[in-house]
């Protein structure tokens, strides 16, 4: 089969799974909900549609399977916020569409993402101001600062500034690997690279402890830094790099402990919420106990006990919460099944990091797919209490506009690195033209 | 560069697999614990969306109901709060209380009583309707229970001799059912204890009532007779101890009848003596002493009787010297006493020496309106014979006639009662006790009132809260 074959057998795919999730939530909650709601379902299909035929006309080689488990996840998602609340989902509706227009003008204006290592610092110094903006201009959500309102919109610009950073890095590091690699003394036996190659490490570490203290938000800095990392291990293969990271996360995580009173509160809900169970622990334990209401099987997409009245029985269940709502409603089974979804994608993602023939692509790929991964594995391991809480959403399915246009153009950039190594890799005498923009 | 991000996929992929089993313990191994753990209150959260079933009156009147608003239940009571402690809260963040505890397999529609309709409901997804549960509980004799405590601390407790149905069950102080919610700090630290029932945990030492349960014991096995001549110097002596008269009375020669009539002490405590411990407490037990009557209210509501040292019960067999037995014969001695209990004893006189069981719910009325369950009266103890019974009820009717109790009697209607006055740790306090039944021929009502504090006697102030409740109850058209 074709690849945009296959991609379409698959989105047709989670477009059934999607309705019949719709057809749930609709029957659990008939009277609470109206007829017309169908036609979101129709704009979702309708969305997907356009973008596998924009993937067609200009990423016809692209990785088949990514799309799909996109859709999947997005359907999940919507679906779920609809459960919540259907003005959540009609919001987020129109963010897909504002993410899809993204999506296309990604595809259609960078082409090449090997393009966007011509604009390496710029675009390294354009994450970096989204950043800083936030940090002096954000208001604070639950605690942390996080977010800037602008025109009536709320905006998280860290998820714009996770991708920015990371075309940036793979960038970067493509180019220093070797010098990075090279180790010029020995400490301890341990060999070491030159010192002032630490100096970006240094960089990286001091941006995302302004980030702890300042936007107080413990899993967006954890985020920053495991990306960079990451990407940094990834580049040279050296695991000292790994260590020096965690010592100066584990040195930043101390101070922060005892400096931002968040991030103790956090850290102290997570040891024990039982006894802050009416105060600060209320939202992690009302999550823990939805998650266990759910069970083997869980109640069924909109038959769970989500909602007293309207409001939803875990605070910020349609965001940061969203998997709890998963958990409940469709078990362990389900919750299971979408985290399975996500190590899908990062399969995809990593591969088509291993199998690009370039540093640069390979480091954009891998960089991203951590992103990705990570943020999932925070936010998971946070409603569900195996590491502490902190409040960043769960791609494409929690509600929340920067989090799904940001994702879209992620997705964008891995379907531009797969194509890209198929067409090289074996790709037609008109298809590598095309890809050197000389038709 | 390939491998290192092979290593990082699998560090990646150990994460997500802890995810997994971190996931696999909240939702099964864990899944219980914390559907149990009492912070957890997605269950009664869930049961605000069940139309709860309604609480009745004995005539069916509505005492609590359920109203619905923004798809959530909330109860609501017509007749203001109505035995408060018995009937119970219903909340969400308190939980319930009473019957509303008791009953709520019933009153959220998820008892096996109501059939298998409601087992498909809840496979269908369909949320259960409740069932109505109608009480025996008479709401008008229930208003005047609870207006004769009104600025009194004590319990008053009615029930029908025959059948064990409850006709009115009160304690005071009370409290307001529709604001519990709001007022549970103050309720919690209230010393006047509004949340206690005292009628069936309130443990208060009998006094004199209880020489009906002494007199029993004396008739059952002989050892007195209604005649039986008695010679009273105000004082008797036993083992190095003594029991004196209510206010030091010398009465000389009196037979057995009037010394119940006027409740003398020490004719009570040789009469004990003379039956023995063994006899004593075998009575005692069987009037349902060392036992919890079986009332439909949740664990630890209804309290047993008997005698109990530094808060806990004392096992019946344990060894009395004479002088304990003597002052266990007149109601004290570490003896106390529900007021559900000494009720209880009353009835057991005017129902011939049988208790029946007593129970508060008459009926349970499925959402169709067919009745699931019906109480059927059923004997409890046999607490004395029926001769002994007869006996005894003509002796009551003298108290009533011309003894202590004559504040209870009743314009053309035979009533047989025992008053009751014992001494609490401090002295001049007095618990007052008022135990009766009416018409004594034909007995439909039994009472027990006992009020806490006062420094006065049980015929002072307790008889005439009994009349008042008595009055009310035989003016009912019908009783259950």
């Amino acid at each position: 089969m074709k690849r945009r074959t296959t991609e379409l057998v698959y989105l047709i795919f989670a477009g059934v799974i999607s309705t019949m999730a719709y057809v749930s939530v609709f029957t659990g909650r008939r009277g609470d909900i109206k007829t017309s709601s169908v036609v979101y379902g129709l704009i979702f299909v309708a969305i997907f549609l356009i973008l596998h035929a924009v993937v067609r006309a200009f990423l016809s080689q692209a990785d088949p399977y990514l799309l799909p488990l996109t859709a999947l996840l997005v359907a999940i998602g919507l679906t779920e916020i609809y459960r919540i609340d259907p003005r959540y989902a009609l919001l987020q509706g129109q963010w897909l569409v504002v993410g899809a227009v993204l999506f296309i003008a990604t595809v259609l204006l960078v082409r090449d993402h090997e393009r966007l290592d011509g604009y390496r610092y710029l675009i390294g110094a354009a994450g970096l101001a989204l950043l800083l903006i936030t940090i002096v201009l954000g208001s604070t959500v639950n605690g942390s600062r996080l977010w800037l309102r602008f025109a009536g919109f709320s905006i998280q610009p860290s998820e714009f500034a996770k991708i920015a950073i990371v075309i940036f890095l793979a960038g970067y590091l493509n180019d220093k690997k070797e010098m990075l690699s090279i180790p010029t003394s020995h400490v301890m036996g341990i060999p070491l690279p030159a010192p002032k190659y630490f100096g970006p490490l240094a960089v990286m570490w001091i941006l995302s402890l302004l980030m702890l203290i300042f936007m107080k938000d413990f899993g967006t800095s954890l985020l920053f830094l495991a990306i960079f990392v990451a990407l940094i291990y990834m580049a040279t293969s050296r695991i000292v790099y790994v260590v020096a990271g965690g010592v100066m996360f584990s040195i930043g995580a101390v101070v922060a402990y005892h400096v931002v009173g968040h991030v103790q509160e956090r850290f102290q809900i997570w040891i024990d919420p039982w006894t802050h169970a009416a105060t600060t622990g209320y939202q992690l334990l009302q999550s823990m106990f939805a998650i266990a209401d759910g069970g083997v099987l869980g109640a069924g997409i909109g038959r769970g006990y989500l909602l007293a009245g309207h409001k939803p029985v875990v605070p910020d269940l349609q965001t940061d919460f969203i998997f709890a709502a998963v958990a409940n409603e469709l078990g362990l089974i389900g919750a299971v099944g979408l985290i399975l979804v996500y190590v899908l994608f990062c399969w995809r993602a990593f591969r088509v990091a291993i199998w690009a023939p370039d540093g640069f692509s390979k480091l954009l790929a891998a960089g991203l797919a951590t992103a990705f991964g990570l943020q999932t594995f925070i936010i998971i391991g946070g409603v569900t209490r195996l590491i502490p809480l902190t409040g960043i959403t769960l791609p494409f399915v929690s509600y929340g506009g920067s989090s799904i246009t940001a994702n879209l153009m992620l997705v964008a950039l891995l379907l531009m690195v797969s194509h890209r190594t198929a067409v090289i890799r074996a790709g037609s005498e008109h298809e590598r033209l095309k890809l050197a923009g000389i038709k | 560069m390939n491998k290192a991000i092979a290593r990082i996929f699998l560090v990646g992929a150990i994460l997500f697999a802890a995810l997994i089993v971190n996931l696999t313990y909240l939702q099964v191994i864990h899944a219980r614990a914390l559907r149990d753990n009492p912070l957890n209150h997605r269950g009664l959260a869930q049961e605000l969306k069940i139309d709860r079933g309604r609480i009745l009156g004995f005539n069916g009147t509505p005492l609590v109901i359920s109203v619905r608003k923004s798809g959530f239940y909330y109860r609501r009571y017509p007749q203001g709060s109505l035995a408060a402690q018995t009937i119970g809260y219903d909340s969400v963040a308190l939980g319930h209380s009473g019957l509303e505890q008791s009953m709520n397999a019933v009153l959220t529609g998820q008892s096996n009583l109501l059939g298998t309709q409601s087992a498909l409901d809840r496979l269908l997804g369909r949320r259960p309707h409740g069932a109505d549960v109608k009480l025996t509980l008479v709401p008008a004799v229930q208003k005047v229970a609870q207006q004769a405590l009104t600025g009194k601390v004590g319990a008053i407790v009615a029930l029908d001799p025959k059948t064990g149905a409850v006709i009115a069950i009160a304690s005071s102080p009370t409290y307001s059912l529709a604001t519990v919610d709001d007022d549970w700090q103050r309720l919690r630290s209230d010393p006047g204890a509004p949340l206690l029932n005292r009628a069936t945990q309130g443990l208060y030492p009998p006094g004199s009532s209880f020489k009906v349960v002494t007199a029993a014991a004396g008739l059952d096995k002989g050892v007195v007779t209604p005649t039986t001549i008695f010679h009273d110097t105000g004082t008797y002596v036993v083992y190095g101890g003594k029991i004196t008269n209510y206010h030091g009375e010398i009465v000389g020669t009196i037979d057995f009848t009037r010394a119940l009539t006027y409740s003398i002490n020490t004719v009570f405590a040789a009469v004990g003596v003379q039956i023995g411990q063994n006899d004593m407490v075998a009575t005692m037990m069987k009037f349902g002493l060392w036992q919890v009557p079986p009332l439909e209210l949740p664990g630890g509501s209804v309290l047993a009787s008997g005698r109990y040292e530094k808060g806990t019960i004392v096992s019946p067999e344990a060894k009395l010297n004479p002088l304990q037995v003597a002052a266990m014969a007149i109601g004290q001695e570490q003896l106390v006493a529900t007021p559900l209990q000494m009720a209880l004893a009353a009835a057991a006189v005017a129902n011939g020496g049988t208790i029946m069981k007593p129970y508060l719910v008459q009926q349970v009325i499925a959402p169709n309106g067919t009745v699931v369950q019906s109480a059927a009266p059923q004997t409890w103890q046999t607490a004395m014979t029926p001769s002994t019974a007869a006996t005894l009820n003509l002796m009551m009717q003298q108290v009533v006639n011309s003894g202590t109790g004559t504040a209870a009697a009743l314009q053309g209607i035979k009533v047989a009662g025992k008053t009751g006055t014992a001494e609490t740790s401090r002295p001049g306090v007095n618990q007052a006790w008022f135990i009766a039944f009416a018409p004594a021929d034909d007995p439909k009502i039994a009472i027990c009132v006992s009020i806490e504090n006062v420094s006065v006697t049980g015929g002072e102030v307790a008889a005439p809260l009994a009349a008042q409740v008595m009055r009310a109850a035989l003016a009912q058209p019908s009783l259950p």
